[in-house]
């Protein structure tokens, strides 16, 4: 149980992909088993990445895009974020927790923030691990 | 020697033998030129040899060679997982008839329930007694699975039922030594009712128990898109094929597509596509009621499957 959770996680090109960029530059610690895909645009990942992520063992996925309104592509993120509320839906329905999925904004010069909410990712997928370890029927 | 054809059918309803009877003259003039060795639903069949000495219970299941075999149906329980894998053992090329060998089908539904709650509540809903099966029933697998997740198959041909014509035109070109000639484009593709672009629908979904709004006067190519119209159409995300190079067959009695032939590509989820087609194009998918049933065709492939067990947080 000492394993990291894996998390796969989207960037777009033009933010947060930069942010992770200079994440590395200035030194940022963040967990280690964060595995980056560079996209073009947020607004590119079909909910079946996610879920194939998920099927072929990521512990959580997450999309991190521009701010809204800051999209390279106009509303390239605004049609990432449709879909996130998609996939967060439908994740349930698919027997996964929704708490595997997230979506954040980056811009490129927040790599605090972006180290930040990888930092929150992993505590998250963390405790929901310790919940599934429990007995279940025995709640608090 | 003749072409030899084996029919097998396991967790399914035999719809696509009753749709294969259906084709008419052209079945005749397909039977003077194959020799059917297996088709349980038609003839009588062994299913073990008598010369092995084995008893009718444990014996192996043995089925005889053929050029072709056709499965209808998906695997539930380990005798048709049994029948399954004898049938690939003994045919050159394995088709998947219908939609529960290809996806899982109607059975796979119950994909999102573990064997025993299905038990469960079919048997024994209520009561505090643990419902099991008899030992003479063969036991379920842990769920539905298409018949591909088994064993190797060479030609998917979904539908429920797939169409008549289809399925002579799958066995004809086989018995010509030709691949298939398969559509690979979603329903929307041979659909002609009028669509006027994106944007243009309303802006949630409703439960189709009004009619359409259509003229029944005029024919189908006059109405309008049932998508567009608010009504929860499948065809976008569902394989095309069902009405030939024509109206698709839902279309055609003015009725919303239920998406009965599975996802456009193989291993697609109809369920996340419709809701993300949905979502992009500005629609409230959360108007959809029990939206899990989008992939009542398509439960196969480990798309539905039991919730995880969660620690109640309050």
């Amino acid at each position: 149980m000492s394993r990291e959770a894996k998390i796969i996680a989207f960037c777009c090109n033009w933010c947060s992909y930069a942010a992770a960029d200079l994440a590395g530059i200035s030194r940022l610690q963040y967990p280690g088993s964060i595995r980056i895909i560079r996209v073009m645009c947020s607004g590119m990942v079909h909910p079946e990445m996610v879920i194939h992520a998920l099927d072929k063992g990521a512990d959580g996925v997450m999309i991190i895009g521009c701010h809204l309104g800051e999209c390279h592509y106009i509303r390239g993120n605004e049609m990432a974020l449709a879909r996130a509320e998609v996939i967060a839906d439908t994740l349930e329905d698919l027997g996964y927790e929704s708490e595997r999925f997230r979506i954040a904004w980056v811009s490129s010069a927040e790599p605090e923030r972006l180290a930040e909410a990888f930092r929150e990712m992993s505590a998250r997928l963390a405790s929901l691990r310790e919940t599934d370890a429990s007995p279940s029927g025995i709640g608090e | 020697m003749l072409p030899r054809l084996s029919f097998e059918c396991l967790h399914g309803c035999s719809g696509c033998e009753m749709a294969l009877l259906d084709c008419g003259e052209q079945l005749l003039g397909l039977l003077d030129r194959v020799e059917i060795v297996h088709f349980p639903l038609l003839m009588d069949h062994k299913y073990h040899n008598p010369l092995s000495g084995a008893s009718d219970e444990e014996g192996e299941i043995i089925l005889p060679e053929a050029e072709i075999g056709l499965v209808s149906g998906g695997v539930a329980n380990v005798e048709q997982l049994q029948v399954a894998r004898a049938l690939r053992a003994q045919c050159r090329t394995l088709i998947s008839l219908g939609t529960c060998a290809t996806h899982g089908g109607i059975p796979a539904l119950r994909n999102q329930w573990t064997s025993e709650e299905t038990l469960q509540t079919v048997f024994a809903y209520g009561s505090p007694e643990k419902a099991l099966l008899p030992s003479e029933v063969p036991a379920l697998l842990d769920r539905v699975y298409s018949v591909d997740e088994q064993v190797a198959v060479d030609v998917a041909l979904p539908g429920c039922p797939p169409r008549p014509e289809m399925m002579l035109e799958v066995i004809e070109a086989l018995l010509r030594r030709e691949s298939p000639d398969l559509a690979h484009k979603s329903v929307c593709e041979t659909c002609p009712v009028i669509r006027k672009g994106k944007g243009q629908g309303q802006g949630t979904m409703q439960r189709f128990l009004a009619n359409a709004d259509y003229d029944p006067e005029e024919p189908v190519e006059q109405m309008r898109c049932l998508l567009e119209q608010g009504l929860l159409c499948m065809g976008p995300v569902t394989a095309g094929g069902c009405g030939g190079r024509e109206t698709p067959l839902c279309i055609r009695a003015r009725v919303p597509c239920r998406g009965c032939y599975g996802p456009v590509r193989p291993g697609g989820n109809q369920l996340l596509d419709m809701m993300n087609g949905l979502a992009s194009n500005g629609i409230d998918y959360r108007s959809l009621v029990d939206r899990k049933s989008l992939l009542r065709f398509s439960g196969g492939h480990g798309l539905l499957k039991p919730a995880r067990k969660r620690k109640e947080s309050n």
